[in-house]
């Protein structure tokens, strides 16, 4: 998960995501930031998301998981 | 669904553009939006200038100029337009076709074929497709296939997502038989489940439009848009372009018996640069190779941006020389479309401006 974080901090350009931060209360998390860490998930994990999955997504954490779920075989 | 044509080639293409340039970092203070993530965005998609028809500006006015200059220039004879083929998402009205008014705007015979095709970005790739197939008859020598929008007349100004890289545009590419051209090869998918990604809600018979449909509604993260206006999932798009595109182009290679080294050119539509990149990435294709410097320039023109990418980036190549070029359009639909073709030696390929 560290690398994941390290890739998200990256994206929202600051020096650290934790894995309990809300990515909502980042000033920078637009649609711009969701299509960013979309691209991101599919470049790195080959993860397809939609807009629409980040609505449960809370904290970092959650998006982990997510992602962990939606993985290829 | 797979095709092959033989004995055809582009010889020729032009296009017109609005003369009106617009400024991203001008028009950012009309979006309800923090100046530092408004420049994020242009660093990142790559807005910059566009062109926009000046108001009441239609899509006949644009292509009618463009037609006249090439004739008065000598590049094409009024009485050699076998067929007309226009590609638009924005008719001058919903009946007639565009087209049959472009043929009487400019006085052209009455033995040929005007032939309007509502197709969305993946329009140049169908557009060729179907010249292809009107060249199949004797009588037809040449077709004219335009692909023209102004889609800026359907963007809502309030609308960070859309407004930005919409751009208008009409590019004229003639298309002729040539028996010594090489086959080529075409690839086609629509999913029309998928519809609604891509659409402009009210203005035809399902919703027509009234004073209740211009009305601007608050649609999330700070943009104002009417169900008037183009809209766009502009994530679920991008889902669709890197999983749909890459397996079209690949089958298509293969069947064509062609490597991506084989290609010089992997000609795409544009919709901004970060999906050309990303595009470009998922399928280990160099970003030299795949041109993404449209939108910066002119806007997305939706079926147009092919043409344009090539008059802006390869005019030489397709002129003096002879480039195998693999064209990719996917949109609005959902349509994705992919050709493999040779071209070059073409009679012209430039750009002009609209006054």
């Amino acid at each position: 998960m560290n690398e994941f974080l390290k890739k998200l901090a990256e994206l929202l350009e600051v020096s650290e995501v934790k894995a309990t931060d809300e990515l909502k209360a980042f000033p920078q998390w637009d649609s711009l930031a969701v299509l960013s860490v979309i691209a991101m998930l599919d470049a790195n994990y080959r993860v397809n998301l939609q807009a629409a999955d980040f609505g449960p997504v809370n904290a970092a954490e959650d998006l982990w998981n997510l992602v962990q779920s939606r993985k290829p075989a | 669904m797979n095709f092959i044509y033989r004995g055809k080639r582009i010889s020729g293409i032009f296009t017109v553009l609005p003369a009106n340039e617009k400024s991203f970092v001008e028009e950012m203070k009309n979006f309800n939006f923090p100046e530092a993530r408004s420049l994020k965005l242009k660093e990142v998609m790559g807005y910059d200038k566009r062109r926009m028809v000046q108001p009441g500006v239609c899509v006949s006015d644009l292509v009618s100029f463009g037609l006249q200059q090439l004739f008065d220039r000598g590049l094409l004879k009024r009485e050699d337009v076998d067929a007309l083929i226009l590609v638009t998402q924005t008719p001058d009205h919903l009946m007639p076709p565009t087209s049959n008014i472009v043929q009487g705007k400019l006085g052209l015979k009455q033995d040929m074929v005007c032939l309007d095709l509502n197709q969305a970005c993946a329009g140049f790739v169908l557009g060729l497709m179907q010249a292809f197939m009107l060249l199949e008859q004797e009588s037809i020598r040449k077709v004219v296939l335009v692909n023209a929008d102004v889609l800026s007349r359907k963007a809502s100004p309030k609308d960070r997502n859309i407004y930005p890289l919409v751009g208008d545009a009409a590019s004229i590419t003639l298309i002729e038989r040539d028996p010594a051209n090489t086959t080529i090869h075409a690839s086609v998918k629509m999913d029309g489940a998928r519809c609604e990604a891509l659409i402009i809600p009210a203005g035809g018979l399902r919703l027509p439009s009234s004073t209740e449909t211009a009305v601007l509604q608050d649609v999330g993260d700070n943009n104002l848009r009417a169900k008037d206006h183009l809209f766009m999932d502009g994530s679920a798009i991008f889902n669709f372009v890197q999983t749909e595109v890459p397996p079209l182009i690949e089958g298509l290679l293969a069947r064509a018996g062609a490597s991506k080294d084989s290609v010089d050119y992997f000609l795409c539509h544009q919709p901004n640069r970060f999906m050309l990149q990303k595009l470009a990435d998922k399928m280990q294709i160099p970003h030299s190779k795949m041109p993404n410097n449209v939108v910066e320039k002119f806007g997305n023109s939706s079926g147009a941006t092919i043409p344009i990418a090539i008059n802006l980036n390869l005019v030489d190549a397709v002129k003096r020389g002879k480039i195998n070029a693999c064209l990719a359009g996917f949109g609005g639909g959902l349509t994705w479309a992919a050709m493999l073709l040779e071209i070059g030696g073409l009679a012209f390929c430039e750009m002009i401006d609209y006054p």
